[in-house]
């Protein structure tokens, strides 16, 4: 009895041994690095979750060139060390075929890096740094998400339509903060001369109380103000808004504020009347793609996507239907078959411009509001700015490489 | 006049928090890094106990009275279990032992919480904001300002009033010759302890509806407690409350006059201090 058990024992090793390598090489890879501790969670777990939903349908239905695609995760805890080391051990060790992820931009340029190095594909899934399709952009990095450059445009156009004059702006102090309030005061002073700039105030990030911050801003009586925070003081700041009065008294436009993640766990606590830009909604665009991706996240899931949804889906979408395209697992057939690959999603086909590997997403800007049965504010008003509108130029990119 | 309003209503918080860890300081000498985890305590308990009575007025009272009281019972239980068989050691051991002690908290509230943002909101009547000379004023930053002298008067019952104060500023000056009287010296650390980390507590009831709670709250308060604290003098609550006031109105100041470099202000008062006070403002107790 007991040599049989052994003897079953060794059987399946061995089956294991023998299958294992055969199964690795009918499978596409990707390996995902970002952070899943701490706030910015919030975020990137819709990234993985969408992939992952997107992922199972493909492999359900066979999946691609009959590979199946299977994905692995490392959390980067926003460390760039962390996170670098994480993407090595997935290069070197795990042998994958794709990389993506990271919301840190810093993170996201040291792995585009490493991804040029070694030759391995990597899409940006949330980091916003313009440089990863800008000046530091490759032939072997993606962004599928938008970053400071488009929302400065898509912000500038928005407000460009407004009748403010006298702009106050106020930030976080640091990279993603000054990136944002640059591009959309600079693009703004382009499509409107007469504006003008009352005065600036950065906090540190993380700042627990903007009350201060708050009253010196309307004592300066602006027209309007630009907020450039990201990430961890969004909410905190809405917050602060909401209790002293301030988004009743002041217009004010701050990227992400429209968006899921921030206005959800403020509930009905967060501040109407405030001008945000984001590239999705899940009440919005109101289609037929966005109704059922909405559906089939919340049946998988039990809650809605926000943008990061968008991002992981399109990650998806863009690696399986590249390698059918280029008809073989192959990467450099692979990076020729994504550029100018146009690929379909909630908001609509999304193109994959070959020049700088900048995925041409819409931006949607809206008004926070209350909405009868919604425990949070939504965003209404919303006007569509599309992709090519704010895209740089492809000149543009190629003189900032240089 | 509304930026000065203000700057005071965040002093309060800060001289609450920072007088606590003053006064752990000063009578036991314990440079008790982990007070910010403490305060970080404090507010997610209030955020939990509010939300346990559906965040209604009531719900936030009770949570203001029950998460300081909360933290004063860990506190107790880490000061009888752990922090008396280690006061003869030295100063370096014990901001080491605290130190681990914010490892051990922050890690403690990440699997208790989770890592996601808490908010809580206010009660009904104090949300809102006044209108002051057509400014706002938030009514709850009022409602600091009455929550603030009262504490401060409080202490000053404690410290000056009560036997348990003047023991604990008579150990403060020399623990030996208290003990030598037949006073139990150990247990009046045990009550000063529990009182300085009930304030973290406090502190961070208080500032729970006005910020988001989350990790890394405790990283933040914390150096600015040990700043005032060092500029008020070490181990002085009237210096703790000067201090708190420096730093406060400086901020608030600050990010009026000059807003591109607020930041810096409360920093430069801090250094300008030093420079010219070293030993802090008010006479230390060390």
């Amino acid at each position: 009895m007991k040599t049989f058990a052994w003897f079953c024992v060794t059987l399946a090793m061995a089956l294991v041994l023998i299958t294992a390598p055969a199964q690795a090489a009918k499978e596409i890879k990707v390996g995902i690095v970002d952070c899943y501790s701490g706030p910015p969670a919030t975020y990137t777990n819709d990234v993985r979750d969408a992939f992952k939903m997107e992922v199972d349908k493909i492999n359900a239905a066979g999946g691609v060139l009959g590979r199946k695609i299977v994905f692995t995760t490392r959390d980067s805890k926003f460390k760039v060390d962390i996170g670098l080391s994480a993407a090595k051990e997935l290069i070197y060790r795990e042998n994958v075929d794709i990389l993506m992820g990271t919301i840190n931009s810093a993170l996201a340029l040291a792995i585009s890096d490493l991804a040029a190095k070694e030759k391995v594909p990597f899409f940006a899934t949330f980091s916003k740094s313009a440089k990863i399709t800008g000046a530091k952009g490759h032939r072997y990095v993606f962004s599928i998400t938008e970053n400071t450059a488009l929302v400065g445009k898509a912000g500038a156009a928005g407000l460009a339509k407004r009748p403010y004059k006298k702009y106050w702006i106020a930030g976080d102090d640091y990279e993603y903060g000054h990136a944002v309030a640059d591009g959309v005061w600079d693009n703004l002073k382009k499509l409107r001369p007469d504006v003008e700039l009352l005065g600036q105030s950065w906090w540190k990030v993380g700042e627990p109380d903007f009350t201060p911050y708050i009253t010196a801003i309307l004592s300066a009586k602006p027209d309007a103000v630009i907020i450039a925070t990201g990430g961890r003081d969004c909410v905190p700041f809405l917050k602060a808004a909401k209790t002293t009065g301030f988004n009743e008294r002041m217009p004010f436009f701050m990227h992400t504020a429209t968006e899921l993640s921030t206005l959800k766990p403020l509930g009905l606590d967060g501040p109407e009347g405030v001008i945000g830009t984001s590239n999705y909604f899940f009440y919005y665009p109101d289609s037929e793609a966005n109704r059922q991706f909405v559906a089939e996240f919340k049946k998988a899931y039990n809650r809605e996507p926000a943008v990061g949804a968008v991002y992981g889906m399109l990650a998806a979408r863009f690696i399986s239907q590249a390698y059918l395209k280029a008809g073989k697992a192959e990467t450099e057939a692979f990076i020729d078959a994504v550029e100018g690959l146009t690929v379909d999603s909630p908001v609509g086909p999304v193109t994959m411009r070959a020049c700088d590997h900048q995925a041409t997403l819409p931006m949607f800007m809206g008004v926070t509001k209350k909405v009868a049965g919604y425990d949070f504010l939504m965003a209404t008003d919303i006007v569509t700015i599309p992709g090519e509108e704010v895209m740089p130029s492809c000149e543009e990119i190629a003189a900032s490489r240089k | 006049m509304q930026q000065v309003l203000v700057g005071l209503s965040r002093t309060t918080i800060l001289f609450i928090v920072a007088s606590g860890l003053s006064l752990v300081l000063g009578v036991l000498r314990i440079p008790n890094v982990a007070h910010g985890s403490l305060y970080m305590i404090g507010a997610f308990v209030t955020y939990t106990v509010a939300t346990v009575f559906g965040q209604s007025a009531a719900g936030f009272f009770i949570a203001l009275v029950v998460a300081p009281l909360v933290v004063a019972l860990i506190s107790f239980l880490v000061e009888r279990g752990l922090f008396c068989h280690l006061y003869e050691r030295e100063h370096l051991m014990l901001l080491l032992f605290t130190f681990s002690f914010t490892l051990v908290f922050g890690d403690l509230v990440k699997l208790i919480w989770g890592s996601d943002y808490r908010s809580l909101t206010a009660p009904e009547f104090l949300q809102g904001a006044f209108s002051i000379q057509g400014m706002p004023f938030p009514r709850y930053n009022l409602f600091l300002l009455i929550i603030g002298p009262i504490v401060a008067a409080g202490l000053w019952f404690l410290t000056n009033r009560t036997k348990i104060g003047k023991i604990a500023r008579a150990a403060a000056v020399d623990r030996e010759m208290v003990g030598a009287v037949g006073i139990n010296v150990s247990w009046v650390f045990a009550a000063v302890f529990v009182i300085g980390c009930y304030l973290a507590g406090l502190g961070g009831a208080l500032v729970a509806p006005t910020q988001n709670i989350t990790q890394g709250m405790d990283h933040a308060i914390i150096i600015e407690a040990f700043l005032i604290v060092i500029i008020g003098g070490l181990g002085n609550i009237w210096g703790a409350l000067l201090g708190a006031l420096i730093f406060g109105l400086t901020d608030s100041i600050g990010i009026l006059l000059w807003p591109q470099f607020a930041i810096v202000f409360p920093y430069v008062a801090v250094v300008t201090v030093l420079l010219f006070r070293p030993q802090g403002l008010l006479k230390s107790t060390w």
